[in-house]
């Protein structure tokens, strides 16, 4: 009964579980009125990209408010809780203020690629969002190299990071961007080395096959490749300018890099776009790591795209965890944990999936057997490669003593005796 | 493929967009904007590839030349001495107009001379696992090649930008 | 591998979020390192010095809030023995007692702010400044009880204090000193003494060797990083200090890292101090009268107190006048930035903010 219920619902423009349903309403209600096929295609993409686009736009306003409470109870303040129940008017406040305000622009900045860099900046994190799968049938652009689009748009997002901080024309902000560069050449290697683990266990590119291996193999790609994923989440916090290293910015030292001369709605852009990008990287992280939309049998209770968006909160929690707890490094000490630690880990990370997928390739074995028993092997070897690292290579300070010592008396020497002086006798 | 309406009108958007871009990129004063527009360009020809529905070649074309490419020639140009980062007046103008004339008249020929066979394909295969099967099957040793000769590059920049007596 | 670059010269300050006020440093950089680093300084001077001459004795205290106004009562304090030791007055004992207990809690408050505002400059989003401040205001409440103001306090006065406490003042106090400010203190070390970025980020930054401490003559944690035991209340004791059981944490290294952990262990000493200043105040007056135009007779007198950024002196010459003749401030803050250029010269950027944060300078008493 229950199950004829479902086919029912199933199948039909207002079932929530598959949004794709709808789409496919409009597009069937195209086609059916004598709309050429382009037109259909066409009807299709846009109405993808306007999902993802009020998605966007919806998360952009809510992050504001859910990053500034989280954070303010990290700090036992409260945050914003004024405008609106419990202040969730407040980005709209915020809104408000930034466009009144007025946009100042340096007398010598480059105005072209003034303007056109926080533009640049928040099209790449949008556009990502474009190929991951937000439900079975729901992915908007189902690209067969998915992975490379998402390392493709991430320069793009650091090449607009670098043109704005030069087209300030400020000291300051040539030095984020200075700084966002040596930051991309270092961190795109760990970032392309995590996920090619992912990609070789899955055999495919494809986010929306990364997540049917998730659920053909009835694992979260997390248990396989724990070492990836902490290597991808520290990467990409270091790509998305977040502490510890929000370098590129740098409040306390370069007082804001790159974006230091943005004023009114271009750094609100700019403001955005970070929230965006980070949305968008924590989308990746849940897609390639914790299954996407799939996760056991509760999707078929709950429709994906909300246990996706669940999943895309919870890793977004945990950045804001990150930024509201650690200080920053210094360039040099991440570039050099960049090129000492996650680089040769990486590295280590490939080898270990190679001989892994070359094993269950060439004896054939069930993927049942030998997935578990991979699943020890690389959570172990993560482990033991994070201890071993932290144990030979970490920085240590044995040189000094962490604790001062105390003193209860000291020795006060005698000084010699001066002879007071009379006011107004004083020689200038 | 080709004939469907929506491709075509993607095609010639992306293509008129690109020459633009390409157009602008000779026509700007300044430098910088001129590697901004090319770097629109590279973008633009990789949405002629997307056209194509080769997708991991436009998407590597947008990684490498927009991302890579567009950061190192900014570079370039801030490293460069001459500081006022403009194109200044030189005698190759019309030498170099009439050149790219050329080159564009005979592109052009060759592009109608040329019979063009059109596979009966309805649209490509996965290409990024076609174009892995080859890197890593039939010419492995060419892309071996390459690779070696990447990295001799990069040794060699390294040893330039040195100082002479460094020891590190 | 050195390649080569061209210097720039960066204007950190006076509108930059880690100058701590109005300090203008400006940095020669090469890359991202400090090859000269020119300070400028005076962008908040209100010549104190010189209206001080104008103004009766009693009038002047309120100046020394208004310098260093993270530590407004230890300036009171130092300003007001001075004036009592030129005037020769005695101040009675339970002034004496409340005197170091809020000169204690003005340390613990100060090396709050200090401690928060480190971690800050080393690129903390904020939460840690925001816990020292939580603590730092529970102190600040005491003195709004005590005297209605919390930063310029206005609360010692030449010949005692300005009011007695309150009765439930004590209560308070002991409820922080004893419950409240231990834990968190406990807490704080947890989070921030042996992290590793923290670590990373100011060990072996900002050094100060003990032959520059004494050639520039630092005061206070910049000079006991460096390893040299020296605190006024220990070595001129003033107040009830030599009745005071306590010990002064003295580092090894001289570098950032030192001074931060000094500044928590002196703020544990400093509850300490107060404790037995709980267990042994005296009934009696809080204040002798003075006359509010004293006429000290000619003559001068030198006063230092230990204040939470190092030695405080106040130099007051009488010519037998209602104001003094001179009046000269030795402030540390403005003595420990002197050796900032030695210490930035040739770190990187952001080793020199962090450095510039561990000096704890407080720039209305470096420029007064």
């Amino acid at each position: 009964m229950t199950g004829a219920l479902l086919t029912i619902i199933t199948d039909n423009w207002w079932d929530i579980r598959d949004l794709s349903n709808l789409s496919g309403a409009i597009r069937d209600l195209v086609s059916d009125a004598g709309g050429p096929g382009w037109l259909v295609y066409v009807v299709a993409g846009l109405l993808g990209a306007a999902g993802i686009v009020t998605f966007v736009g919806v998360t952009a306003i809510i992050n504001i408010w859910i990053e500034r409470r989280v954070v303010g109870r990290m700090q036992s303040r409260l945050g914003p809780n004024r405008p609106g129940p419990v202040g969730l008017l407040q980005p709209l406040a915020d809104a408000i203020k930034l466009m009144q305000k007025e946009v100042l622009q340096p007398k010598l900045a480059d105005a072209l690629v003034f303007t056109a860099a926080p533009i640049a900046f928040t099209v790449p994190g949008i556009a990502v969002l474009a190929v991951v799968p937000w439900g079975r049938n729901m992915t908007l652009a189902s690209l067969d190299a998915g992975i490379v689009f998402i390392f493709a748009m991430s320069s793009l997002a650091a090449l607009a990071v670098f043109i704005g901080g030069y087209g300030s024309n400020n000291k300051y902000a040539l030095f984020g961007s200075m700084r966002v560069i040596a930051m991309l050449v270092t961190y795109e290697i760990p970032i392309v080395m995590s996920l090619l683990g992912i990609a070789m266990f899955a055999g495919t590119m494809n986010l929306d096959g990364i997540v049917r291996f998730q659920e053909d193999h009835w694992l979260f790609l997390i248990m396989l490749q724990p070492l990836a994923f902490v290597i991808y989440f520290m990467s990409s916090s270091a790509e998305l300018n977040r502490t510890p290293a929000d370098l590129a910015e740098a409040e306390s030292e370069i007082a804001g890099g790159y974006h230091v001369e943005y004023s009114g709605m271009k750094f609100g852009l700019y403001y955005a776009a970070e929230l965006i990008n980070c949305v968008t990287v924590s989308a990746i992280i849940a897609t390639l790591f914790l299954g996407g939309w799939w996760a056991y049998k509760l999707d078929e209770i709950v429709p994906g795209w909300m246990i996706y968006i669940g999943k895309v909160y919870a890793v977004y929690f945990l950045f804001i965890w990150t930024r509201g707890t650690l200080p920053r490094f210094r360039i040099d000490q991440l570039l050099a944990f960049a090129w000492k630690w996650m680089t040769p880990m990486a590295l280590v990370n490939v080898l270990m999936v190679a001989a892994e997928v070359l094993i269950w390739e060439e004896t054939g074995w069930s993927a049942g057997v030998l997935l578990p028993i991979y699943v020890v092997l690389n959570n172990a070897l993560a482990l033991a490669l994070i201890v071993a690292w932290v144990r030979v290579f970490a920085p240590r300070f044995e040189r000094f003593p962490d604790r001062p010592r105390f003193y209860s008396t000291i020795d006060v020497p005698s000084l010699p005796a001066v002879a007071p002086v009379q006011p107004g006798t004083q020689s200038q | 493929m080709i004939d469907d309406a929506g491709v075509v009108v993607a095609f010639w958007v992306i293509a008129v967009s690109t020459v633009v871009c390409a157009l602008m990129v000779a026509a700007v004063r300044n430098l910088v904007h001129a590697v901004l527009f090319l770097a629109l360009t590279f973008v633009g020809v990789a949405g002629i590839y997307i056209v194509l529905a080769a997708d991991f070649v436009a998407l590597v074309q947008v990684l490498i030349y927009a991302g890579a490419v567009g950061v190192l020639m900014t570079f370039a140009i801030m490293l460069t001495p001459a500081a006022d980062r403009r194109n200044s007046e030189t005698i190759f103008q019309a030498p170099a107009a009439v050149l790219a004339g050329l080159v564009l008249a005979i592109v052009t020929f060759v592009a109608y001379d040329t019979e063009w066979r059109i596979s009966g394909r309805d649209a490509f295969p996965a290409t990024a696992a076609s174009l892995g099967e080859a890197f890593l099957k039939p010419y492995v040793v060419p892309f071996e090649v390459v690779s070696v000769l990447l990295m001799t590059a990069m040794i060699g920049a390294i040893v330039l930008t040195r100082e002479e007596g460094d020891d590190v | 591998m050195p390649i080569k670059s061209e210097p720039v010269e960066v204007n950190i300050g006076p509108q930059h979020p880690s100058t701590h006020g109005v300090f203008r440093m400006v940095a020669r950089i090469d890359g991202e390192r400090v090859t000269d680093v020119k300070m400028v300084v005076g962008y908040l001077h209100r010549s104190m010095e010189k209206l001080a001459e104008e103004r009766t004795y009693t009038q002047n205290i309120p100046f020394t809030d208004r310098m260093d106004y993270l530590a407004a009562m230890t300036g009171n304090l130092g300003y007001c023995l001075s004036v009592e030791k030129l005037a020769g007055i005695d101040v009675p004992e339970r002034a004496q007692y409340l005197r170091t207990m809020f000169s204690e809690l003005q340390r613990v408050a100060s090396h709050c702010m200090a401690t928060g505002a480190f971690i800050n400059d080393c690129g903390a989003w904020q939460t840690p400044v925001m816990y020292t401040f939580r603590d730092r205001e529970k102190v600040l409440d005491l003195f709004e009880m005590t005297c209605g103001a919390r930063i310029t306090t206005n609360y010692m006065r030449i010949g005692g204090v300005a009011f007695d406490i309150p009765d439930e003042f004590l209560p308070a106090l002991d409820w922080l000193v004893n419950d409240d400010l231990p834990a968190r203190f406990e807490e704080l070390e947890n989070l921030i003494v042996g992290n590793e970025i923290i670590l990373m980020r100011s060990r072996d930054v900002g050094v100060v060797t003990p032959e520059m401490a004494i050639n520039a003559s630092l005061s206070g944690p910049m000079l006991r990083s460096a390893g040299i035991a020296w605190d006024i209340r220990k070595a001129d004791p003033y107040c009830v200090y030599d009745r005071m059981n306590f010990e002064i944490p003295v580092g090894y290294n001289g570098d950032s890292y030192d001074r931060m952990v000094i500044r928590i262990e002196e703020m544990k000493q400093s509850l300490r101090i107060i404790r037995q200043c709980m267990a042994e105040l005296p009934d009696g007056p809080h204040k002798v009268d003075v006359p509010l135009a004293l006429r000290p007779p000619a003559g001068e007198a030198y006063s230092r107190v230990e204040s939470p950024k190092g030695e405080l002196g106040f130099y007051v010459v009488s010519d037998g006048g209602p104001a003094p003749y001179r009046w000269h401030v030795r402030a540390p803050s403005l003595i420990n930035l002197s050796v900032l250029p030695q210490m930035t010269i040739g770190q990187s950027i952001a080793d020199a903010i962090v450095t510039l944060g561990s000096i704890d300078i407080n720039v209305g008493e470096v420029d007064r």
